[in-house]
């Protein structure tokens, strides 16, 4: 048998493949246009739609029943917290309840008809808070601070009238989506980090069949692990600059305050990224064409919106869509990256998403290393 | 230079091909093919577009599977132990198969690395590819951007970095001048001399008679084989002889005819099994029987009158 000589290297040619795909993402309008561009213009576009003015306080309107002194000086209270953007003050439930429901704010707040005279009297009163419960997140920060508010008045009172106690009493409305950019930005960083991954690494094994390069490229001694493992390791390093990019975009241009701390949200974005760039290989190793490939890419892509509990939340599903939206990867990690992100905790303590992500990612490379074929069809 | 292989121990056939069958769906595009290369030859690989020649390669570099019978290259066979053999293949698809959106030296570079040079050996060798080769001066060039004739060069060093022993090359020379397409041949040769075996697919005709060994196909199967001559032969039954002469003669009767294929008044086209022993046979008999040559000589006769001759039989 025919034996080569010393010279020629043995083992893993990962890091070749990792260079030329490197080299044709640099070279590709596409990848500037989808990794650069994209991820700042949705985030610009999320921005302005989801921001824009008073960024950093949440839109409320109030419900004065009371008219007295008291209530005046309650409403002072919460301007000056500048937590809340009072939208408008009205003097029916009614209102209340209706711009709630329209969407126009997160919250009303309703100060009922004896406020001033049981706190001047020295009886017990409360306030009432009615929030929009289809996002859970800004709920939580807007009763807190309705609590924070209200302790603060209550203090007051008290050495002034002797008042007993102040109780925020919170009854839930669904409302339309209306959200502070904060909480968008987990529900950004799943797209950009699903959408512009998979599409872009979709394409990448079928346009070389495609063109015909793979019949080329399968006469070398590369195994389906190392092309597998290859175009991994490029796109990684292409579309990690995606993540990190939309942050930026939303710090600096939104003035956006995210708890979290940045290596905890890189650390559960990687996660997240290496399982798109998994699925999209797994699309490009099932593709015929570029055009499928792409497809196949939007169609998932819409699936996870749907499912992940960005558009509707999760919970108000039916049990078969919970079902569905359980095998969606997008949905771990939008939990994952709004309880680092905006309630600040850290990786270790999503790890149960990020384990079954990374059973995800797992899932879809060994599919796609079982159905790589070396051939040209 | 890459140490080549140790030679000696290499079996006798560089390609054997046994029954080799693909079907697409009902449609057999080789059919139940059979094929023996031998080390060190230049076999060609000839027939009209859609013969399957394209198909037959593809089964030999095992890019795609056979769907009967078996290839093996150097006695190893390409459909089970393809890893082991892709050492020994140095192949040049048909259609232009390397990175456009990479440069010359890239893609040279980058096949020698997925090959398994590395260091000054890789190094040394692209920059010897892209001299041997007229590259140079093209290096930084996209291939992408490179002219028809260029890209074939660019094919062919890039299936020659790592010093293969075989050399599959399917229609290398499509879309090249003739000043390039002899220098082509030319590499050929020198690539033969060095003991390579080179199987090679060529529209070209003229081409065809440099070829050690030809197998011409059609509709999936091998009509004829043999050495360009015998193909010839085989074609006509013989070799082709003219004679011209003044008297009476039955040109048929003569020693060694095989047949008359023209009859001119006086000029005859025959066929004779073999033309150097049969001349001066038919010579000196013409002349005791009282005719007068007056031209005696052996025609040539291309390939190509041979191979469409071939196809008329075996339509
Ligand atoms: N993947 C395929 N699916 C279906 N049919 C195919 C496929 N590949 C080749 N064929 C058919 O098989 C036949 C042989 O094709 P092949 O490319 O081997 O011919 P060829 O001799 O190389 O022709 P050419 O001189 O034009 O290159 C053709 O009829 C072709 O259409
Ligand atoms: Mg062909």
């Amino acid at each position: 048998m025919i034996e080569l000589e010393e010279g020629i290297r043995k083992g893993l040619r990962i890091i070749p493949i990792v260079d030329k795909e490197i080299r044709q993402l640099v070279r590709d309008p596409k990848t500037i246009l989808m990794v650069l561009l994209m991820p700042i213009t949705v985030t610009i576009l999320f921005g302005y739609g989801y921001g824009g003015k008073g960024a950093g306080k949440y839109p409320i309107t109030v419900v004065d029943l009371d008219g007295g002194d008291g209530a005046f000086k309650f409403i002072q209270e919460l301007r000056n917290s500048k937590m809340f953007e009072i939208k408008a003050i009205y003097k029916s439930k009614g209102q209340g309840f209706s711009s709630v429901y329209s969407g126009k704010v997160y919250a009303s707040l309703i100060i009922p008809e004896t406020f001033t005279e049981d706190l001047m009297r020295g009886r017990p009163t409360r306030v009432e808070l009615y929030y929009d419960a289809s996002n859970p997140t800004v709920a939580q920060m807007i009763m807190q601070a309705v609590g924070v508010v209200t302790q603060q008045f209550q203090e007051w009172a008290a050495s002034q009238f002797g008042t007993f106690a102040i109780t925020p009493m919170f009854y839930t409305v669904y409302g339309p989506k209306i959200k502070k950019i904060e909480s968008f930005i987990p529900t950004l960083m799943a797209m950009i980090l699903q959408m512009v991954p998979t599409s872009l690494i979709s394409v990448s094994i079928c346009r070389e069949r495609e063109k015909g390069t793979f019949e080329q490229f399968i006469m070398t001694p590369v195994s389906v692990f190392d092309i597998i493992f290859g175009k991994l390791t490029a796109y990684f390093f292409a579309t990690i600059s995606d993540a990190i990019l939309s942050l930026f975009t939303a710090i600096l241009l939104f003035d956006v305050k995210l708890k979290g701390t940045f290596l905890d949200m890189t650390i559960v974005s990687t996660v997240f990224l290496l399982n798109s760039l998994s699925l999209g290989l797994l699309i490009s190793v099932f593709s015929r064409n570029q055009l499928q490939a792409y497809q196949a890419s939007i169609f998932s892509f819409i699936i996870f919106m749907l499912f992940s509990g960005v558009l509707i939340p999760v919970d108000v599903l039916s049990s078969e869509a919970k079902l569905i939206a359980s095998f969606v990867p997008m949905y771990y990690f939008v939990t994952a990256f709004r309880n680092v992100s905006l309630k600040g905790w850290s990786y270790l303590m999503v790890l149960d998403q990020l384990t079954v992500i990374s059973m995800f990612t797992f899932a879809f490379l060994a599919l796609s290393l079982r159905f790589l074929r070396m051939e040209v069809t | 230079m890459l140490e080549a292989q140790r030679l000696e121990e290499q079996p006798e056939l560089a390609v054997e091909a046994r029954n080799l069958t693909k079907r697409f769906g009902k449609f057999i595009a080789v059919d139940h093919i059979n094929l023996e290369i031998r080390r060190g030859e230049n076999f060609g690989l000839l027939g009209p577009n859609g013969a399957g020649k394209t198909t037959t390669i593809r089964m030999i570099t095992g890019v795609i599977k056979p769907s009967e019978g078996y290839v093996k290259v150097f006695g190893i066979d390409v459909a089970r132990e393809r890893k082991k053999v892709l050492k020994y293949i140095g192949y040049m698809p048909q259609k232009f198969s390397l990175y456009e959106d990479l440069t010359v030296e890239e893609n040279i570079r980058l096949y020698g690395r997925l090959q398994g040079l590395t260091g000054s050996l890789l190094k040394e060798r692209v920059k010897e590819l892209l001299e041997r080769f007229y590259l140079w001066e093209f290096r930084r060039r996209l291939a992408g951007k490179l002219s028809g004739g260029m890209k074939q060069r660019l094919a062919l060093a890039t299936a020659l970095v790592h010093d293969p022993a075989l050399l599959i090359l399917d229609e290398p020379t499509a879309g090249v001048d003739p000043p390039l397409r002899r220098k082509f041949w030319e590499h050929f040769r020198e690539l033969n001399r060095e003991g390579k075996t080179i199987l090679v697919t060529t529209h070209y005709m003229d081409e065809a008679e440099n070829c050690d060994r030809l197998a011409l196909m059609n509709r999936g199967r091998i009509i004829a084989e043999g050495t360009p001559r015998e193909i010839k032969r085989k074609a006509l039954g013989g070799d082709l002889v003219e004679i011209v002469f003044e008297g009476d003669l039955d040109p048929a009767a003569l020693p060694g005819v095989k047949s008359v294929l023209e009859d001119s008044s006086e000029r005859y086209l025959l066929v004779v099994e073999d033309a150097g022993r049969d001349l001066p046979r038919i010579v000196k008999r013409a002349e005791e029987l009282g005719a007068k040559i007056l031209v005696a000589s052996p025609v040539h006769v291309s390939l190509e009158e041979a191979f469409i001759r071939f196809m008329g039989e075996s339509e």
